[in-house]
């Protein structure tokens, strides 16, 4: 499979590029280009099925904490803060006296949308952004590039904080912090793909036969070009998770009646050598979660690799 | 009821920390490898230097040694006439002497000016000032000092803002021979004299001062027990003693030069790393210790916890009279009995903060101790208040009146200082009990929300403070083109009050006009006054002899290490 | 080629000038009042505060004021911090130092522990060892930096007293947040060794090598790896921006110096000479870190060299 060079040529060039633009963990197709094994498969997949149900308990939470939590979240017992984990409280209580698993279950929702909301505003915006480079090219693409690279110079502490000045603190502003910071990353990536599909010989083709230029971008290149992308929005799930939780540590965060889970971590960390179960199961679940998410991720990116197609 | 709660919660704390390495475990299972390919092996102990000492039975005082003090936050500039965050004012107290002092006691005591007489229109004050000082730079101290450094603090380009505001009604200075000098005022006012034993009209260097100019606050002179050495930002501002110091006011027993050699102040804004770094023996002081810690601290061996309340205005949730209906005495009153401070007080700081009664704390000129346990919480009071404005509580339990839903915009700046974003969560679910909603908007930037767009109901602040007639930034009545106060009050009545306090010298009359102001303020619901801020201190066993000016801020004459 | 080089520089020139630009514009967009931030609202008199904005120039009209910032700027003069008025850049240039060692620092962690486990589950692909390496790998990018660090000062400073926990001076201060920095940028190498050594393996220069005799822990670890290691290096080049980011909240948790924590508190203040900056500083290191991977990056495929001349 590996030595199909001819064909390889293109798509190294986007798997370079994915490498490169991707940046850290983000890098599209990274890692596992190495030939089946049946015994790794076993592993991987048994790994991936307990990373899936991981997630899918967690969407539970999402969707229907009133099932799962025992307690509401925002009930302060005042009369019994900072208990240890108990068969009453399963995660302990805070120094409100709230069920911090109760407060857990909640915050997931609150998570999960930072996470899943800012993915795909960033991935709308760098996608498109990207295609428009890749397609286009030419001084366009210069033009979206050194924007692209003027939104990365600035620090994304600095774009977040100038957000929620500018439209006043709230979830909305968070997101939008996060996904703005990672549009010039998905544009990369995206821009690399359309830029290695656009010179595939069936793209002549279908050009050759005078297709309109917009059918051939929908119809062929898009298509071709989304799986990194949406591999690479997989994995910034996770990170979009803990780039919340580093704003919650810098007092960026939102105060809500319940918090997100980085809010979580980050309120209960001064408790940790008095009250450990506060930020640790909190920090856990997160840990839990972008784990799992990017173990789906990997397994996916070795399914979607060209070459593991055997293309 | 409340023993309880605090005896189980210690309790479960004390187990917290015994099961404390398994919860590491989690973590260190990650890490540990990471440690082990770093190839960083056991470290030589870096704790030896903690040696355990005895108890404090009181020794001659030890000379020699360094001091570090760890600092939560890092002050903006050493130049106490251009420096705006009372962080500066702990290094301060170390680098400079102020003309007053103001004792434990709460009266008024001589420093740098040994003799102070008001003149009979309470125009000026003519103060006699010691004539053995000199500054670390050898400039002698003289009238001609005192009266740069005021004159400089009300020049516009000095860019002073809370000197300057301290220093009003100062016009100007005349030197009446070289150790005597007259100060004069705009107008009377009784809460001058008290201002000058405040950290931020310390006197300064005219020679350095005018040398340097804008750089002084970087290479600042004065002539306190400790010279400036170094400023690293974000590291250490580190002083040195000066040995010519003979002139201690009676503040600290030591009216010589400071046993210490050194005294380095450290930045460390993370509390974990603060209160662990005197645990672990890196530096010997931290300050502001999380309640939560101060019990472990209290059992630990080889530390101390020292406490001082801080005098001034505690911290107090101001209602915005300005904004409806929080502009109703029966609105304010029915919040007033809904929430329930003592329980918030209990539960967040552990017993370790007190509960504030009264727009200004114990220890003020006038405080009246009668608002002590007034009013007590009661949540059927303030249904029934509610509901004779005509709040109906709508099907999810918050009142609604004319389509209008019963809300309460409560303000809270970032970080979370002292807890505060804590209090709004609890008084979030106290007022949803009695169909308030409250909502809550914690904001980096306070100045704008708050002093600028005046954009809240319920806002809280705390200061320190010496006098009184601070009440009037707070309560009194602004004419157009004025800031408008917190309270957005306006009452003739307070006013005059206010008016009279400023100058009435007599003072058992003063304490009997802010005892009417206060009762006002309480009878009116104006405000909901939280807890009284004290200032906490962590220490190696080692530290003796550190104490604290009624401001709460560090007194480092006397401070030795015993070895 | 010197054409390319010209245009190059151009292109960095233009995006650190409209970093700058962008920043100065959404300041001046910024609602509020820097020097009502700086004194005692309640207390200082409006007067007062007027004069201060005078004083600092912050009434001037918007593009009286970017001219004169830019104009300052070409003579060297990068203003003085609004809190507290020390000149700009000396205030900066003191805390690059140690910034630059703690990524330098870093890095070397995420390499040391990247590489390692990343070679060890690609060589023992399949087995416990391939999965605890990944899952440990993962762990890194999965956890929180601030709790992580506090984890490490708890366990390491507090609990056993074998490092220091705080400052910035010495090696000694530099391992642990080193550590809890390294750990994150370590993840994505253990994904990009792993990925790179299993292709390698499978080249037919490595069974050219096993077929002439050569013993399997030579062919492993002198040859494949040697090749395995490009690709990982230049993702580090990479990631080193992701990491000056990371210094913000490490830097605050460890109290270090650093131009982390001085961005931080600049923008807390709206203390906009010292934004700019470290913006400025921010830029250059992208711009110079873009340029390094590029030249890297035509160096190691001659593929891209080629096309990337094309286009």
């Amino acid at each position: 499979m590996k030595n199909s060079a001819t064909s390889a040529e293109p798509a190294a060039r986007g798997a370079w590029l994915g490498r490169l633009a991707g940046r850290s963990r983000k890098s599209a197709y990274a890692a596992g280009r190495q030939a089946v094994s049946r015994r790794r498969f076993g592993s991987a997949d048994l790994l991936t099925v307990l990373a899936g149900l991981a997630v899918s308990f967690l969407a539970a939470c999402a969707l229907l904490p009133g099932w799962i939590a025992p307690y509401s979240p925002t009930e302060m017992n005042t009369a019994a803060i900072l208990q240890g984990p108990s068969s009453a409280h399963l995660f302990g209580t805070d120094y409100f006296g709230r069920d911090v698993f109760s407060l857990v279950v909640y915050g997931t929702r609150d998570s999960l949308l930072i996470g899943v909301s800012s993915v795909i505003v960033g991935v709308l915006l760098g996608g498109t952004l990207g295609s428009l480079a890749g397609y286009v090219g030419g001084r366009l693409d210069a033009a979206i590039m050194r924007i692209m690279d003027v939104l990365l110079t600035i620090p994304g502490i600095l774009l977040a904080l100038t957000i929620a000045a500018a439209l006043g603190p709230g979830l909305r502003n968070i997101v939008l912090a996060i996904a703005i910071s990672s549009v010039p990353g998905y544009a990369r990536v995206m821009r690399g793909q359309i830029m290695a599909i656009r010179g595939r010989g069936y793209v002549f083709a279908s050009r050759a036969l005078g297709t309109k230029p917009s059918d051939v971008l929908l119809r062929h290149v898009l298509p071709n070009s989304a799986a990194p992308l949406l591999v690479m929005a997989t994995l910034g799930l996770g990170s979009s998770i803990l780039a919340g939780a580093g704003l919650s540590f810098l007092g960026l965060g939102v105060l809500k009646e319940i918090p997100d889970w980085g809010a979580l971590l980050s309120q209960g960390r001064g408790y940790l050598t008095v009250a450990w179960w506060i930020c640790t199961f909190p920090g856990l679940t997160i840990t839990l979660f972008v784990l799992s998410v990017n173990l789906i991720g990997d397994r996916w990116r070795d399914a979607v690799d060209p070459k593991r197609k055997g293309r | 009821m409340y023993g309880d709660t605090t005896d189980k919660s210690l309790s479960k704390a004390s187990i917290g920390r015994k099961r404390f390495n398994w919860s590491y475990a989690f973590g260190a299972l990650a890490l540990a490898l990471t440690t082990a390919l770093a190839g960083c092996g056991p470290a030589d102990g870096g704790k030896s230097a903690q040696a355990a000492s005895g108890t404090t039975a009181a020794s001659a005082p030890v000379q020699g040694g360094e001091l570090t003090y760890a600092l939560a936050t890092s002050p903006d500039t050493l130049d106490p006439r251009r420096s705006g965050l009372a962080v500066s004012v702990r290094v301060f107290g170390a680098l400079y002497d102020t003309l007053l002092i103001r004792s434990a006691d709460g009266s008024l005591g001589p420093s740098l000016a040994t003799e102070w007489k008001a003149s009979d229109d309470g125009l000026s004050y003519t103060l006699k000032l010691r004539d053995d000082v000199k500054f670390q730079d050898g400039t002698p101290f003289d009238a001609e000092a005192v009266k740069f450094n005021f004159d400089s603090i009300i020049d516009p380009e000095t860019k002073a803002a809370n000197a300057l505001a301290l220093l009003r009604p100062y016009k100007s200075s005349e030197v009446v021979d070289e150790h005597t000098i007259k100060l004069n005022l705009e107008k009377p006012s009784e809460a001058f004299l008290g201002n000058l034993s405040q950290g931020m009209l310390s006197i300064v260097s005219p020679t350095a001062a005018k040398k340097e100019g804008e750089d002084f606050g970087k290479h600042p002179v004065g002539t306190g027990p400790f010279k400036f050495a170094s400023w690293t930002e974000n590291a250490d501002i580190k002083l040195e003693r000066n040995p010519d110091y003979a002139w201690g006011s009676a503040e600290a027993s030591n009216a010589g030069a400071a046993y210490l050699d050194a005294l380095t102040f450290k930045i460390v804004p993370e509390e974990a790393t603060r209160i662990g770094g005197v645990q672990s023996g890196q530096v010997l002081a931290a300050e502001t210790v999380p309640p939560q810690n101060v019990v472990a601290l209290k059992n630990d061996p080889n530390a101390q916890l020292l406490q001082t309340n801080t005098i001034g205005f505690p911290y107090t949730l101001f209602f915005n009279l300005e904004h409806k209906p929080w502009n109703e005495l029966k609105a304010r009153q029915a919040v007033q009995y809904a929430v329930d401070i003592d329980s918030i007080v209990k539960t967040l700081y552990l017993g370790t903060y007190e509960q504030a009664w009264s727009s200004i704390t114990p220890g003020i000129l006038g405080y009246d101790e009668s608002l002590e346990g007034k009013i007590k919480p009661d949540v059927a009071k303030a249904n029934a208040l509610l509901d004779e404005l005509g709040w109906v509580k709508g099907a999810d339990g918050i009142r609604v009146k004319d389509g209008q839903k019963l809300t309460l915009h409560y303000v809270d700046g970032s970080p979370n200082r002292e807890k505060r974003n804590d209090i709004a969560a609890m008084i979030r679910e106290q007022l949803k009990a009695v169909g308030i909603e409250t909502e809550v908007e914690i904001t980096q930037d306070v100045a704008t929300v708050v002093y600028q767009n005046w954009d809240y109901d319920l806002y809280g602040n705390s200061q320190v403070n010496s006098d009184p007639n601070g009440l009037v930034s707070f309560y009194h009545s602004t004419k157009e083109g004025e800031r408008r106060t917190l309270s957005g009050l306006s009452d003739p009545q307070v006013d005059e009050w206010l008016d009279q306090g400023a100058t009435e010298k007599d003072e058992a009359k003063r304490a009997e006009l802010y005892k009417k102001v206060q009762q006002y303020i309480s009878d009116q619901a104006l405000i909901l006054p939280v807890y009284v801020f004290p200032y906490t201190v962590a220490a190696g066993k080692s530290v003796q002899g550190l104490k604290f000016d009624p401001f709460g801020y560090p007194i480092f004459n006397d401070v030795y290490l015993q070895k | 080629m010197l054409q390319a080089a010209l245009s190059r520089l151009l292109s960095s020139l233009l995006v650190i000038v409209g970093s700058l630009a962008l920043v100065f514009c959404i300041f001046y967009l910024l609602p509020g009042d820097p020097v009502l931030s700086m004194v005692d609202p309640t207390s200082v008199s409006p007067e007062v505060i007027e004069n201060l904005r005078q004083q600092l120039g912050l009434d001037r009209p918007f593009h009286e004021r970017l001219l004169t910032y830019f104009g300052d700027m070409l003579t060297g003069d990068f203003g003085r911090s609004l809190v507290g008025s020390d000149p700009v850049l000396p205030k900066i240039l003191a805390q690059v130092p140690s910034t630059l060692l703690l990524t330098a620092a870093s890095a070397l962690v995420a390499v040391a522990v990247g590489v390692t486990l990343g070679v060890l589950s690609a060589v023992r692909k399949g087995g416990i060892i391939d999965l605890i390496a990944r899952i440990v790998g993962l762990f890194g990018i999965s956890m929180p930096t601030f709790w992580s660090g506090i984890l490490l000062i708890l366990i390491f400073s507090v609990q056993l007293g074998w490092l220091p926990s705080m400052g910035s001076d010495g090696w000694r201060t530099l391992i642990l947040p080193a550590l809890a920095l390294g750990f994150v940028g370590a993840g994505s190498i253990v994904r990009m060794v792993r990925g790179s050594m299993l292709d390698v393996l499978n080249e037919p220069f490595i069974t050219t090598l096993r077929a002439k005799g050569l013993r399997e822990r030579a062919v492993q670890y002198k040859h494949a790896l040697r090749s395995a290691l490009i690709p990982a290096v230049t993702l580090i080049g990479m990631q080193i921006g992701d990491m000056l980011a990371g210094t913000v909240i490490i830097e605050t948790v460890f109290s270090r110096q650093g131009i982390g924590r001085i961005l931080a508190d600049a923008i807390m203040a709206k203390d906009l000479p010292v934004v700019q900056g470290i913006v400025f500083f921010t830029a250059i290191v992208y711009v110079g870190i873009n340029l390094l991977v590029d030249l890297s990056y035509a160096a190691i495929d001659p593929r891209i060299r080629r096309k990337g001349a094309k286009s």
